[in-house]
């Protein structure tokens, strides 16, 4: 169908370029209402030109210790960079404070009426509740900071709130891998086990995590001496505390003693050595406790271990 | 031939399908801006027949509802705009060219907007009906289209407000009383009419099948859950 064509004067009350004046008022109008329903923008073109100064948070402060990781952890998924349900991010105290497209989300010192109060305490089945179901919820500490804070002023510099719960610190426990222990035990597991059923009780690993050994020979008292001593010998290296206390070991032991490289603690009171055993030890770097009460060792001997730290345990006055 | 100063120019469910996608496009601002996702969804999935519907009778409708009638090469457009720039006065029974390309802007865009919507999530609660049948990361990028898409909607619609206020305030021709009416004054007709218009029961029919299809889209997505 094609159109017919009279040219002429224009049958409207209005010139094209009035019109189009007129739309173009109208259009900036319409954008910059529409831009100031969204609160973020005024304050954003406000802090922009510099008019409005844009608030902080002392680096300190109970905000930014204690209040800002659970926003950042559970809300700024949604409420941060990437989204902004609602217009409202929650990821900077500027941001927190703006509220969004409702309007704010906190009054300061008002928990009442903050409305991002009442939406994490609702029960996790109301629809409004916050973080919704199926994300990690809040605990109830974590409510408790958060609505302390509000009741505080939610303030950007109060360092301190009486009674706010103390903070969970979250350790890491490394998960037990047994191949991993196995294999570290393996070259000495064959002579451990026969050493073992030859000195009950006396040889354990420290840990369930470790290969290093600890002896503890002191229940045995004068029926473990200087041969059984030589027998433990090949596991030296490995053995990180012995404690000899009242057994029948004397200076002849020292070598296996010296032997023992990585040993942190030991306990030789009560048995006949002297200070030949504990000049062997000098070279024994990881040692940091030495119990000598009731033995022959003498100050002298003692004193390069107490000048590197090593708690020394006996005053080496000798028997 | 008939003289009645008033000659109908579009049929009812050219301008039944016109009215419902204005009504259809507050509701489903409004529900989706107070969270009324339910309300959305059918909203929705109105548009979604009404839009397959518009489609189909932009192939077999009435003269001044088919595609072929006024979708020009844009050439034409162009030429359209400049005449009506210089004060030309050229009339069309049905859309001019100007109109034709918003026509198929926006069909296309809430096109666009309705299959977006079909597969994105609030985050929260609620999702589209195919929502569940691509990743949790597609659908939240889809829901971000969704929500670019709604602003170029807004500015279409803006776009298309001025076009016809222009021709009501300054050309003299009130183009929104016709799609109320279906008729158009003789003075603002070409010399030359020749409008075909297509029985209603197809109309009915072509939009039962639109429906049906809608409707199964929203099974299938149900049956996912």
């Amino acid at each position: 169908m094609t159109g017919s064509s009279i040219s002429g004067r224009h049958s409207g009350h209005l010139s094209a370029a009035a019109y189009f004046g007129c739309v173009a008022l109208l259009t900036l109008a319409g954008v910059g209402l529409a831009m100031l329903a969204r609160p973020a923008f005024g304050h954003d073109m406000l802090q922009w030109i510099g008019l409005e100064s844009v608030p902080q948070a002392q680096a300190a402060s109970f905000y930014a210790l204690r209040v800002a990781p659970l926003f950042e952890t559970r809300c700024a998924a949604c409420h941060g960079e990437k989204r902004q349900k609602s217009d409202l991010r929650l990821d900077s105290f500027a941001n927190l404070l703006r509220g969004g497209k409702h309007g704010a989300v906190i009054r300061p010192g008002d928990v009442k009426n903050s409305e991002l109060a009442a939406r994490i305490s609702l029960p996790a089945s109301d629809d409004r509740a916050m973080p919704p179901s199926g994300k990690t919820p809040l605990t109830e500490d974590e409510k408790t900071v958060i609505k302390l804070w509000i009741a505080h002023g939610a303030s950007g510099s109060l360092h301190d709130i009486a009674g706010a719960p103390k903070p969970v610190i979250e350790v890491e426990i490394p998960k037990l891998d047994p191949a991993a222990v196995e294999k570290q035990r393996a070259p000495l597991a064959v002579q451990v086990h026969r050493l073992q059923d030859q000195f009950p009780g006396v040889i354990a690993y420290e840990a369930q995590d470790s290969a290093d050994l600890e002896i503890n020979a002191s229940l045995k008292g004068g029926a473990f001496g200087d041969t059984d001593m030589q027998a433990l010998a090949p596991l030296a290296a490995r053995i990180v505390r012995a404690d000899l206390s009242g057994t029948a070991v004397t200076d002849a032991s020292a070598p296996v003693l010296a032997a023992m490289v990585k040993l942190k603690s030991l306990r030789l009171s009560g048995t006949r050595t002297g200070d030949m055993t504990v000049h062997a030890l000098e070279q024994t770097k990881a040692l940091r406790s030495l119990a000598v009460v009731d033995t022959a060792v003498t100050a002298g001997a003692l004193a390069p271990f107490r000048a590197r730290g090593v708690t020394v345990y006996g005053d080496g006055d000798g028997p | 031939m008939d003289h009645k100063p008033h000659v109908p120019v579009w049929d009812i469910p050219t301008r039944l399908f016109h009215w419902s996608v204005v009504l259809l496009l507050c509701v489903s601002w409004v529900s989706a801006d107070q969270g009324y996702m339910r309300v959305h969804l059918v909203s929705g999935l109105t548009l979604l027949s009404l839009l397959l519907f518009r489609i189909a009778w932009g192939l077999v409708g009435s003269t001044t509802a088919r595609f072929s009638n006024f979708l020009h090469p844009p050439r034409r457009v162009m030429g359209y705009l400049k005449g009506l720039a210089g004060g030309d006065r050229i009339f069309y029974a049905g859309h001019n060219p100007a109109g034709g390309l918003m026509v198929l802007a926006l069909i296309a865009v809430l096109l666009a907007q309705v299959a977006t919507g079909l597969f994105a999530n609030d985050g929260v609660r609620f999702h589209g009906p195919l929502a569940l049948l691509v990743s949790e990361d597609v659908s939240t990028r889809l829901t971000d289209i969704h929500g670019l898409i709604f602003d170029l909607i807004l500015i279409l619609v803006w776009c298309h407000v001025v076009a016809v206020g222009f021709y009501l305030l300054v050309k003299g021709e009130n183009l929104i009383r016709p799609m109320v009416t279906g008729k158009k004054h003789r003075a603002h007709l070409p010399a030359e009419l020749n409008i075909a218009f297509t029985r209603l029961y197809i109309a009915l029919l072509l939009l039962a099948v639109s429906a049906g299809v809608a409707a199964w889209i929203m099974i299938q997505g149900e049956s996912i859950l």
